[in-house]
């Protein structure tokens, strides 16, 4: 998604043909998007594959070998710490090792970013549960990310850049997470943020950017990336045979990976569905079914065969996810 | 309401046990090896231990002046414990400053803030050139209230050259580490070219003072340029002092300008 030179005031990020070398390797091929104000954005891609580089880049901390990039409406080479105290930024990896308090830590993070306002830490602190008199480099992997989000978050940033926010968080605070971000936007803050599962963005991003070797694959909002899920199909049928049950699930679009089994006097029956239910359904309704599983679309498996389409050069089909069994023969 | 000098204070408020710590150990090494100046330096029988010691060690370790007050606190104190304290806090505040900073990956969420990088090397040099200074005051203090208890006999303007040239040798060190961390983001370098100014320095000046065909070894011991005429029996050379806090505010300079060119975190 080029941007375009009349969007940049609507847009808090612009990237654009952002190209990264360390020394011989490059670790990003002239990347572009946009993130649009007040929007939640997230990149995922497999660890390596350069979402921690772009963050970087936009902060200044390191310098893009060619490409520009746009925050905030400025360039962050040149707008320095003015910009930076706009922008709250969680490191991929968080290392806080000094004999101080979370609260003394904050207290001189406050110092060097933009106004937080009186109460803001405690409340952020308590929300994610968070004691903030403990030395921090007593802290678990846990507590020291919520320091660092309560960090990122203390000062009400124009913008949010959070790199893999929610590893080592248990399940409860990753909900608090989701909900401070879901607050964050309704401010008309804009969040930028990273995973390696797309199961972690999916429930607070708009829009994600699947990155893979320093490329961007896509970008799509999680509504788009959902229609074009897979979902898993398993079905018994009686008075039908195996040939029959093939033949007519092949005729339904979208389906795949099909697999039947003969049973004491029917099939048993397994495929993925790439398109649409109805069809599907229309298909099903001229059968007797003893039993019928309908999964709910897996996005996580729909973004690696996604990942998986672009590493075996395109066939488009034919490519399973790991830990899916496959039984004998595709029964089409 | 901004606090001035964030990043200065807390460096400077964070290492408060680290400067006690070496405050301790100076005050220790001063109040235990003065007094004892009228029992070994002033007495007869160290003056016949002196020549029976081979005249190279002698110079090696600068004892030919030990014998007086002057002689034996500069040898002892300036020359070798507190040389060796100082080099070796300076040092370790220097590399980790900006390199054991950045190897700790602590450094990428400072600069995300709202400094520049010009600015966390200024004001973490200025919290080690702080440390520095109170604690080379503390050894003038010590030294200056133990001069006539134990016989030193030292004037109070060359004990105080002398510790402005002690304060200047030790920041050379520690600039030096602070300057190799800030261009290689790696602790362990700094530590090693940190150490490498004192004890280089060090050594140079014990071979310099062998013969005249070494002594251009001297030109290159920024310990010797420091001690060589024996600031605290002679008054300070105020222009090697002039070359070594010269060098050193050089050196920070770089430092912000390296760390200002490069990536962070990377290496």
């Amino acid at each position: 998604m080029p941007p375009d030179a009349g969007n940049i005031s609507r847009q808090a990020i612009v990237v654009d043909s952002l190209t990264k070398k360390f020394g011989h390797r490059e670790v990003l091929h002239a990347i572009s998007f946009g993130i649009e104000r007040g929007s939640v954005f997230g990149v995922i891609g497999p660890n390596g594959a350069g979402k921690t580089t772009v963050m970087r880049c936009l902060l200044d901390i390191i310098r893009p070998t060619a490409g520009t990039s746009t925050v905030l409406g400025e360039d962050p080479r040149a707008a320095g710490p003015a910009l930076r105290r706009r922008i709250g930024y969680l490191p991929g990896e968080l290392f806080l090792e000094g004999r101080i308090t979370g609260r003394k830590l904050l207290s001189h993070y406050a110092d060097i970013s933009g106004p937080v306002r009186p109460g803001r830490i405690d409340a952020l602190a308590e929300r994610l549960g968070l004691d903030l008199d403990r030395h921090t480099r007593k802290l678990s992997k846990g507590n020291k990310q919520k320091l660092g989000l309560v960090q990122a978050f203390m000062h009400d940033p124009e913008l949010l850049v959070l790199d893999e926010p929610t590893s080592g968080l248990d399940p409860l605070v990753q909900q608090e997470f989701l909900a401070m971000v879901r607050e964050a936007q309704g401010n008309g803050q804009t969040i930028f943020l990273s995973s390696h599962v797309l199961s972690e963005v999916q429930q607070a991003a708009d829009e994600v950017a699947i990155l893979r070797d320093g490329s961007i694959i896509t970008v799509a909002t999680v509504d788009s990336l959902r229609e074009g899920a897979v979902r898993h199909v398993r079905f018994t049928a009686t008075g039908i045979s195996t040939a029959d049950a093939g033949a007519l699930l092949a005729r339904v679009p979208g389906i795949g990976h099909l697999e039947v089994l003969p049973t004491g006097d029917g099939v048993e029956l397994s495929a993925t569905l790439g398109g649409a239910i109805q069809p599907l359904l229309q298909v099903l309704a001229s059968l007797r079914l003893t039993e019928l599983v309908l999964e709910e679309p897996d996005l996580e498996e729909s973004v690696l065969e996604l990942y998986g389409t672009i590493r075996g050069n395109g066939s488009g089909n034919g490519v399973t996810s790991n830990g899916r069994r496959r039984r004998k023969g595709h029964g089409a | 309401m901004k606090k001035p000098l964030p990043l200065f204070a807390r460096a400077f408020v964070d290492s408060w046990r680290s400067t006690l710590g070496w405050a301790a150990g100076l005050a220790a090494t001063i109040l235990i090896y003065l007094p004892l100046f009228p029992s070994i330096g002033a007495s007869p029988e160290m003056q016949r231990v002196m020549e029976a010691f081979p005249p190279e060690m002698i110079k090696a370790l600068n004892y030919d002046q030990i014998t007086s007050g002057p002689g034996y606190t500069q040898a002892t104190m300036f020359g070798l414990i507190g040389f060796l304290l100082m080099t070796i806090a300076s040092v370790s505040w220097g590399a980790a400053a900006v390199g054991g900073d950045e190897e700790s990956g602590q450094l990428e969420l400072t600069l995300a803030h709202g400094v520049t990088r010009t600015q966390v090397v200024l004001e973490r040099a200025l919290a080690i050139l702080l440390r520095v200074l109170l604690l080379v005051a503390l050894v003038f203090v010590l030294i200056l209230l133990l001069t006539d208890s134990a016989q030193l006999n030292i004037r109070p303007e060359n004990l105080f050259g002398a510790s402005v040239l002690f304060a200047g040798l030790t920041m050379l060190s520690g600039s030096t580490a602070l300057f190799a961390g800030a261009v290689t983001g790696r602790k362990t370098y700094g530590l090693a070219a940190g150490a490498g100014v004192g004890v280089l320095g060090y050594v140079f000046n014990a071979v310099g003072r062998q013969s005249t065909d070494v002594d251009w070894l001297l030109d290159f011991s920024p310990y010797s340029w420091a001690y060589g005429n024996n600031p605290v029996a002679n008054g300070a050379d105020w222009a090697a002092a002039g070359w070594l806090w010269g060098i050193s505010a050089a050196l920070v300079a770089l430092s912000a300008l390296a760390l200002s060119r490069r990536d962070v975190g990377t290496s």
